[in-house]
């Protein structure tokens, strides 16, 4: 295909070869072009659906938004648009804001575990020369937290302080020196009260809980959040053909993010707040600063620096912000606030330390019948996301397989340690380690191969989960297919010598959070993007979405270069303030690319359609026959006629200035009315299996892991590049978490490992070959029908490994992380209870098919086709969980079977068998003691 | 952090160093010597026993020097190779250390002299204020030894060099020079068993270099190191071994990370030698009974003692050749 002049002020013929201008023709480069290139770039038709007559295969079917495909940008492996400012060092981290005159803040942090503040006195402090602000929790009475339910965060601390390094007060002085002095001149007068460190002792009564909610306070326990939920006929958990039983202890991690917390304050002279800080969530802090400050969010700017990596880390308004903010106010200059790394441990957010149990059964024909999850989690001194999270811990285990029946308890508490949090799988990737190797022991019982296990047991595209997610595209099963031929796995499971093995692991994450939790979701939407474009051409685009290094901004750079045809170093994203901003949630739940280029397409076809609208006016044919290519717009049957990009821009210009648009997204009315029916629904959900190899050094315990073969269903990679990184960069924080981190909380209860050296995240050399396998799904709802690639892919890594050392040993390991010492523990164990002496002697485990092998092989290859017809949408009949046990789909489930059960709260009869969490159903609220009484 | 404020001194030979030194102490002034400043600097940024003066051991020329049997202080890890003469063992010892970046500044002298280790002390002053202080850190405050409490007169942080082992199988000897002038002494009796005081250095002397017999160049050599990752990390438990090939009488065995001070098992080995002979098993045993590790690195002491089962057979096995 040939390439087309652009139409310049001056044609090719009229410009002169002597560099001197035609009287009365402009010759400045060709319009839109932006650079030195004169001509228009051919279609690239590889990169346009062939649902719309291009080559870019669509094996799904087609999408809402392949005509918005113009075969600029999507799809195309591209480096990120922030990438140059960040290899180059230019990029401006929380700590690279330096302010003329700025002073600076440092937090005195508590001593003690537990202890009431009696008396602060703070004269000492004052008159030490240099210190020009000081601030105690007295001074921000007003309490915060990043979920409205659960706001139980102060500045510093008003009454108690929860944990060791919980903060005090702060103190802002003209250099480091100085505000370091200052803080041993605090006289603070404590009565220290007993500490709580273990989860279990939580759930029991306390003389002085560490919260206190009133009239919704469990007992005097320190139970923060207790989960019920119970769906399906629990008949069938009786008499099962297979059973698996796990109990987990998974302890705590931190995301390790390269760059600690910095924030730098200030009022200006119009007496508005200025705050820069790395967050993911700009917009609650911006709450969050408002009711701490007893000022109007409109008289705050809140500025999101670069985030030097996040993971969950940075979603929460965090205390120190509020303290540079209240420091800058009563000092009158800019303040910065950065931290150590023991103070980012202090700080924490991590992932919750897990207690979890699982059982779950299997009939006769190899279908699950019951998963049965009990989750006790350990959430330090405060509530942070912990609401969601207790529930995440049990309903992201309801797919992807199709269960009998589900039931689920958890329980969260406080405890005196820093908080958890949200962190990268949030809430999910426990339970799935869990439920992922109780499959594999339950395969491994019933002598049939864990993959057939799996693909003979998945819910299809367009399908209902047992809790009422809905799921919509669905690539578990090529994901499954695609990672056992990579990794050769019929050739090795179960056949592998002693000391090497390998196994599989599934994951399912949500894509985007369906209910935004701070206004009401029916009216108000997710996320909006304000689209703007001027004379010259380039595109400017204002959200809100903060890019922590996931690429965010590129994303909704290229869906707005693929919709306009414009390269994509045309379109400039501005994300940095709230000021030009419009509101969004922030970077959590995977929602950023789902949600945030969704609105940026909407808004970009809107600028598009002015476009063809000026170009009909100029060609005199209609959009439906205009073709929009890079910076040229043209008749669809004559590429000759045409217009240039500028010259329809400046006629659609013509009396009104600036192109401005703005496009929204919302998701639609989803999910149950039960309680808890809103946490885990999502949008739409990702789909992961992962193959793991690993050695394990059988007189030493020292596991590695050596080969990774990663299957993601991303919905549609608008930039392969990034989910690669993505997938890699999940692999190496989930074989963190599963060999080697921890937080380690020693006999007294301190955190003994606050520090990069001894908080053992994997180095370069104990990074596994990954071999990144990306599955387009096509989400019907998604941005060109993609799905998030953010979390998802951390999943599946925990089981697969954990799974592969059982290949390798034969032994069951249930603490994580698999440290040397903890392999090496269950070997001396094994070893006692065989009666043999060397490790090396150890039998490797073997797999010789059972009778169920060839049912659960034939059913997974009929579902294969069923599954394929219902993600092109040419089954579009009603299925919902239960239609694999022989479940009518159009009817209630509860009308057509006796046991039937939706629950959210346990039966008196139940009580007495609930796991740990479930004790928290045994204490009764406040309000319903006084009831009794 | 904040670096404390500290006045550094550059003495460009012995002579001037041991003068500077004796004259700090004449005066009253405490000192740290630093050689590359990777252990030392980020204790300081801890506030972990800084002192006002540091003296720079760099541009002392004899300090640098490197030969096969000699090894000054100054030598950085990353010289301790086979392409410079350095015996095999130790440039395979050396190799292990930290990573790359951390070899480039860190240095034979300092790796030697590395202070003694564990979680109550390596922390920063906030965490340290939270635990009531440490007694090796915070020595002015009374505090008790958390890892052991209720004693206070040992220290058992755990020395976590990895050279030294290595050095001692081969037969190594240290000179050390001061105000009392100069003495050489075998690296075994360099180390005292004390996690506070960890050798024999007196106030204003310092390790100049190491010094091995020709009969090291005869012998070959097995480090195993015991680690969570494959770089940065500190040995968990470490075992060197070396011995004249064929010759069972030569085998010397050291032990590292176990304990306050890396120790050479010359009783142990002679004792099994004696009765069962070169037998890996033996040996395993009779070092693991010798050790007593305690509770204060990243890996339990019960697995570590186990380990130097494990990693004691594996060093034998390799001096074997199997």
């Amino acid at each position: 295909m040939g390439s087309y002049k652009q139409q310049p002020g001056a044609s090719s013929a009229e410009i002169r070869k002597d560099g001197k201008r035609v009287a009365g023709k402009q010759s400045f480069p060709p319009p839109g072009s932006g650079g030195s290139d004169p001509s228009m770039r051919p279609r690239d038709l590889d990169f346009i659906p062939e649902t719309v007559g291009g080559r870019e295969p669509k094996p799904a079917g087609d999408h809402i938004h392949d005509r918005a495909r113009t075969g600029t940008s999507v799809g195309k492996a591209m480096p990120l648009v922030d990438s140059n400012a960040k290899v180059t060092g230019q990029a401006w981290y929380g700590d690279d804001v330096r302010l003329p005159g700025e002073l600076i803040g440092k937090i005195l942090r508590s001593p003690h575990h537990y202890a009431r503040i009696k008396s602060i006195d703070t004269s000492k402090v004052e008159a030490l020369p240099g210190v020009v602000a000081v601030a105690t929790g007295q001074d921000a009475p007003n309490r915060f937290g990043v979920l409205p339910v659960t706001k139980d965060e102060h500045a510093m601390a008003v009454e108690k302080v929860r944990h060791v390094g919980d903060l005090v007060a702060c103190v802002a002085a003209v250099d480091e020196a100085t505000a370091i002095e200052a803080l041993s001149l605090f006289e603070i007068e404590w009565e220290v009260l007993e500490p709580v460190f273990d989860p279990k002792e939580g759930l029991e009564d306390h003389d002085e809980p560490i919260h206190w909610r009133g009239k919704y306070h469990l007992a005097r326990t320190n139970v923060q959040k207790r989960v019920f939920q119970e769906f399906g006929d629990r008949s069938l958990v009786n008499n099962p053909h297979a059973a698996s039983h796990g109990s987990w202890t998974m302890l705590g991690v931190h995301h390790g993010f390269t760059e600690p917390h910095a924030v730098v304050a200030h009022w200006d002279p119009n007496g508005r707040l200025q705050l820069y800080t790395p967050q993911q969530v700009p917009h609650y802090t911006h709450r969050a600063l408002s009711t701490v400050l007893d000022v109007p969010m409109h008289q705050i700017n809140v500025i999101r620096t670069f985030v030097g990596g996040g993971f969950g880390g940075k979603s929460d308004p965090f205390p120190h912000e509020m303290c540079a903010a209240l420091l800058a106010r009563s000092s009158g200059k800019p303040v910065r606030i950065t931290f150590d790394r023991e103070e980012v441990y202090w700080i924490n957010r991590g992932r919750h330390p897990s207690h979890i149990d699982v059982k779950m059964t299997a009939d006769e024909e190899g279908r699950i019948s019951s998963f049965d999850i009990d989750a006790l989690i350990d959430g330090g001194g405060f509530a942070s996301f912990g609401h969601v999270t207790s529930y995440y811990n049990g309903v992201l285990a309801t797919a992807p397989y199709e269960l009998g029946s589900f039931h689920y308890t958890g329980a969260r508490v406080w405890t005196n340690k820093p908080a958890s949090g949200a962190m990268r799988g949030h809430g999910a990737v426990n339970t799935r380690c869990a439920v992922e190797v109780g499959l594999d022991e339950m395969a491994e019982s019933m002598q049939v191969d864990p993959i057939d296990l799996r693909l003979a047991n998945l819910l299809p595209p367009h399908s209902r989960t047992i809790s009422g997610f809905r799921i919509t595209s669905n690539g578990m099963r090529e994901a499954l297919e695609r990672v056992r031929e990579g990794s050769n796995w019929d050739e090795k499971f179960r056949q592998l010598p002693l000391g090497k093995g390998i196994g599989i692991g599934c994951g399912f994450f949500i894509s985007g959070s369906g209910l935004p939790i701070h206004w009401d979701p029916k009216n108000f939407p997710h996320a909006t993007v304000h689209i703007q474009v001027d004379m010259d051409g380039g595109v400017t685009v204002h959200t809100g979405a903060a890019d922590i290094g996931q690429g965010s901004t590129t994303a909704v750079a290229q869906v707005v270069s693929e919709v306009l045809a414009l390269p994509v170093e045309m379109i400039h994203v501005r994300s940095h303030e709230s000021d030009t901003s419009p509101v969004d949630l922030g970077s959590y739940s995977s929602r950023v690319t789902f949600m945030n280029a969704n609105a940026a397409i909407r808004a970009a076809i809107e600028i598009r359609d002015q476009l063809l609208n000026a170009a009909w006016q100029m060609l005199g044919y209609h959009p439906n026959v205009l073709v929009l290519n890079d910076r040229r717009i043209y008749y669809k049957h004559d590429p000759s006629i045409g217009v240039s990009y500028l010259e329809a821009l400046h006629k659609a210009q013509e009396d009104k200035g600036a192109l401005i648009a703005r496009g929204a997204y919302r998701s639609p009315p989803m999910g149950g009315v039960h309680k808890g029916a809103a946490a885990g629904l999502a949008p739409a959900y990702s789909f992961s299996a992962y193959v793991a190899e690993v050695d394990v050094d059988v007189e030493t315990g020292l596991v590695s892991c050596t080969n990774v073969w990663a299957a993601h269903d991303c919905g549609k990679a608008l930039n392969p590049l990034a989910v690669k990184g993505q997938i890699i960069g999940s692999c190496h924080m989930g074989l963190g978490q599963v060999l080697t981190e921890k937080m380690v909380y020693g006999r007294t209860g301190h955190l003994q490992n606050a520090n990069l050296l001894e908080y053992k995240i994997p180095s370069v050399h104990e990074m596994p070959h990954v071999e990144a396998i990306i599955v387009e799904s096509s989400d019907p709802e998604g941005p060109f029908g993609a799905k998030e690639a953010g979390e998802g892919p951390l999943l599946p890594i925990l089981p697969a490994v954990v799974n592969a050392v059982y290949d390798a040993i034969g032994i069951r390991l249930r603490d994580l992380p698999l440290t040397p010492d903890v392999v090496y523990n269950g070997i001396e164990k094994h070893l006692k209870k065989t009666g043999l002496e060397d490790p090396l002697d150890l039998p490797s485990p073997r797999l010789q098919h059972g009778t169920l092998q060839a049912t659960l092989k034939a059913r997974g290859e009929s579902h294969r086709e069923r599954d394929r017809l219902r993600q092109r949408s040419e089954d579009t009949s009603a299925y919902v969980n239960g239609v694999l046990f022989g479940f009518d789909p159009d009817r209630p489930l509860a009308d057509q079977v006796e046991g039937w059960r939706e629950a959210d709260e346990p039966l008196p009869e139940q009580l007495a068998e609930l796991g740990f969490a479930g004790r928290a159903w045994l204490k009764k609220e406040q309000r319903h003691m006084e009831d009794d009484a | 952090m904040l670096m404390p404020p500290f006045e550094l001194h550059h003495p460009a030979s012995v002579e001037d160093a041991v003068a500077l030194a004796a004259s700090l102490l004449e005066a009253g002034e405490a000192f740290d010597w630093v050689a590359g400043g990777t252990d030392v600097l980020p204790n300081y940024k801890w506030h972990i026993n800084p002192k006002p003066h540091v003296i720079s051991l760099a541009g002392i020329e004899s300090a640098h020097a490197l030969s096969p049997l000699e090894i000054g202080c100054m030598v950085p890890l990353a010289s301790l190779t086979v392409a410079n003469g350095v015996h095999p063992l130790l440039a395979e010892a050396a190799a292990k250390v930290a990573s790359s970046l951390i070899r480039k500044s860190a240095t034979v002298g300092g790796n030697l002299c590395l202070d003694t280790r564990c979680f109550w002390y390596n922390q920063g002053e906030d965490w340290r204020r939270s635990i009531d202080w440490c007694h090796k850190a915070d020595c002015g405050t009374g505090a008790d030894c958390r890892v052991i409490p209720n004693q206070n007169t040992l220290c058992v942080a755990t020395y976590q060099g990895d050279l030294a082992p290595n050095f001692m199988v081969l037969g190594a000897e240290v000179v050390l020079v001061g105000p009392k002038g100069e003495r050489t002494l075998p690296l075994h009796e360099f180390y005292a068993l004390d996690g506070m005081k960890k050798n024999v250095l007196e106030e204003g002397e310092f390790l100049l270099k190491v010094v091995l017999p020709e009969t090291a160049l005869e012998r070959t050599g097995s480090y195993q190191k015991l680690r969570v990752r494959d770089s940065w990390d500190f040995p968990e438990a470490g075992i060197a071994a070396s011995w004249i090939q064929g010759q069972p009488e030569s085998l010397a065995l050291a032990s590292t990370a176990l304990e306050s001070i890396p120790r050479l098992h010359a009783e142990e080995v002679a004792q099994v030698l004696q009765t069962d002979g070169m037998n890996g098993s033996a040996l395993a045993k009779a070092v693991h009974k010798a050790v007593k590790p305690v509770n204060n690195t990243a890996l339990p002491p019960r697995y570590r003692r186990s380990m130097v089962r494990t990693l004691t057979k594996r060093a034998v096995k390799a001096l074997m050749g199997e």
